[in-house]
């Protein structure tokens, strides 16, 4: 306003001053742009006054002589009053647009991570910043279910139906747009019950999945064992038949070993039945390598084993990593030559025990390795490695197939105790 | 004769272990209650029982726990696979062993004999198994001739083990022996003291033959 008080000054010589007063329309646009419509208005009333201060006879005082600028100012102030108000107006629009256009950008960010399978945990860790941004806070936290806030927070719950499936904490002092949490967190609720949705579809489609399979490997893995002893029980029982005792014997062994075998069908299928429940919890003590592997060793000569003397010990359960180790060696004897050796070899890193199963089998050439450790989906791998996955992942352990020249080679990895304390 | 005492609700058990018992050399008497099985005892002594952990009227750890109060009679209880705790229980309130179910009756049977022929420990000081020399008395260890060093835990568990050859010693007995009561929950540093004793005193620690693991229960020391 001083500005243009001084360019009307500069001016006033050359041009009728009255003509001039329209100068302050800038000043006041310039204030109703930038700070809102009640500064423009003040600005409008200042501007009045000021011009009637310096330029309109008599100056210096705020009275006026001629009543042609009476009118010229009440229309100026008038002008001045109606700009303002236009230009307030423009800027809220465009703070609007603004403010929708980041609240766009917080729903495109969390549905496309959303629908693209992001975890919704990850999802929100994401969508804190953004948020932040669109609610006009500071920070916020976004923690996915409803917890308790903490005393200086406030919750907003993001709701899908009824149910909180996340809750925005913000800090009391901090002032939230209330309108755009309106707006967005409903919008947001809406798409973690659309992934809520896919997911759980998604669930039922592989369980279906896993079902069909376990279906046709129960009717195969039990029923060829039951066949086996049905027939040989049979003709035990049967008084038409004529056996001598080496015949009773080989069926009575061929008995035995079958209701072995559907024995440890039995045993894996509920195995595999609890990890993929969640069931299993690891009773964690201290295990030394040595007694890990001398656990898992089958009987019989063809195991070379090679022991870390200072191998670290490791917190597990033990039974559960001893099985796991057993299931790949047991992979390793049945998938390589019989009679070949197969080396089970300790080592040790920083934070790491290593534990490698090598065969001089065909090896993984081409395989997908990962399919190899999914249920019923290797090729006649059976459960065995599944299995051996699933303890290794519940103890905080890893199990996966290695690149090897020289044959199979997988590799069980736990952390040592101190690293994973 | 040996008498064995059959605890067990399922008739198609009892009628396997019966025949096979019997097929053995035992006399073989059976009870389907715990209520029945404690009766039995009383009346007639046995030489030995097995006990199913299920029964109809509660629980085989139960009627262990029972029978320790007046009977040294060995027992050994039948678990089945994912019952590790309570088969635990069992050992620690006086069984002498497990079988798993399903189970081979040659391994019920070698447990039988081992159980039979423990009775009461020695009570000799000097201890001899393959190679393996121990003298409690003069706390020395001699493996293949040669003298061991054993550190104090290490020579207290190994003592532990020696008492009574063959026997279960449970996780939890082990600990409150070598560690004191105050370790009885926390096998902490059980296996580790285990690995680095068969470091000590097998010739090949990854395939033990003297200190053997008996999985999720405990370990004992044998004849190899």
């Amino acid at each position: 306003m001083a500005l243009v008080s001084a360019v009307v000054d500069v001016l006033s010589p050359h041009v009728p001053v009255l003509a001039l007063g329209v100068l302050y329309v800038f000043a006041v646009l310039s204030v109703a742009t930038f700070w809102g419509t009640a500064l423009a208005l003040a600005t409008s009333v200042a501007s009045m006054l000021a011009f009637n201060w310096f330029f309109l006879p008599p100056t210096h005082t705020l009275q006026l002589r001629q009543g042609e600028n009476w009118l010229a100012l009440a229309v100026y102030c008038s002008t001045a009053v109606v700009v303002g108000l236009l230009a307030a107006r423009a800027r809220r629009r465009s703070a609007d647009a603004e403010q929708r256009r980041r609240e766009a950008d917080v729903l495109a960010g969390a549905a496309a991570d959303l629908l693209h399978g992001t975890p919704a945990d990850e999802a929100l860790g994401r969508l804190a910043e953004p948020l932040a941004r669109a609610l006009g806070a500071e920070a916020v936290r976004l923690v996915p279910g409803a917890p308790e806030p903490a005393p200086s927070e406030r919750a907003l719950p993001v709701r899908a139906g009824r149910r909180a499936v996340a809750t925005v904490l913000v800090d009391e002092r901090l002032p939230v747009a209330a309108a755009a949490a309106e707006r967005l967190l409903p919008a947001l609720g809406a798409l973690f019950a659309v992934q809520a949705d896919a997911l759980e579809a998604e669930a039922l489609r592989r369980s279906d999945a896993l079902k069909t399979a376990l279906l046709r490997s129960v009717s195969h893995d039990l029923r060829s064992p039951l066949t086996a002893i049905l027939a040989a029980a049979g003709a035990l029982t049967n008084d038409e038949l004529t056996l001598d005792d080496a015949d009773r014997a080989e069926l009575a062994h061929a008995i035995r070993a079958e209701a072995e075998r559907l024995n440890r069908v039995v045993g894996d299928l509920l195995d595999l039945s609890r990890l993929q429940a969640g069931a299993v919890e690891p009773h964690r003590e201290l295990w030394s390598a040595d007694e890990l592997v001398a656990q898992a060793l089958p009987p019989g000569d063809r195991i070379q084993v090679e022991l870390d003397d200072v191998a670290p010990p490791v917190r597990v359960d033990g039974p559960q990593v001893e099985r796991a180790l057993a299931n790949l060696i047991d992979n390793a004897l049945r998938y390589s030559p019989a009679g070949s050796p197969v080396t089970v070899r300790v080592e040790h890193g920083a934070t790491e025990l290593r534990v490698h199963v090598l065969d001089h089998g065909p090896g993984l050439d081409g395989a997908d390795r990962d399919l190899l450790f999914r249920p019923f989906e290797g090729e006649g791998s059976g459960l065995g490695l599944a299995i051996a996955r699933g303890f290794a992942e519940v103890n905080g352990g890893q199990v996966w197939a290695q690149d090897d020249p020289t044959g199979g080679h997988f590799v069980l990895a736990l952390p040592t105790a101190g690293a994973a304390a | 004769m040996t008498r064995v005492l059959v605890v067990d609700d399922e008739p198609q058990i009892l009628r396997a272990l019966r025949t096979s018992l019997r097929g053995a050399g035992y006399d073989v008497e059976t009870a389907e209650t715990g209520e029945a099985a404690l009766t039995a005892a009383a009346v007639n002594p046995p030489d030995a029982v097995i006990l199913d952990l299920v029964l109809p009227d509660g629980h085989g750890t139960d009627v262990a726990r029972e029978l320790r109060t007046w009977s040294n009679v060995p027992v050994i209880v039948l678990s089945v696979v994912g019952d590790e705790r309570e088969k635990v229980a069992a050992l620690d309130a006086g069984a002498d062993d497990y079988v798993t179910k399903p189970f081979g009756i040659d391994e019920l049977l070698a447990r039988l004999r081992a159980a039979l022929r423990r009775g009461e420990p020695s009570g000799e000081p000097v201890l001899e198994l393959g190679e393996l020399r121990v003298d409690l008395e003069k706390q020395s260890v001699h493996f293949d001739g040669r003298p061991v060093q054993l550190t104090p835990h290490e020579f207290a568990l190994l003592r532990a083990l020696a008492r009574e050859p063959g026997k279960l010693m449970t996780h939890q007995m082990l600990l409150r022996e070598v560690w004191g009561r105050a370790y009885g929950d926390e096998s902490h540093y059980l296996h580790v003291y285990v690995s680095q004793l068969r470091r000590k005193l097998e010739r090949d620690p990854a395939r033990p033959r003297y200190i053997l693991t008996v999985p999720g229960a405990g370990y004992r020391l044998v004849q190899p």
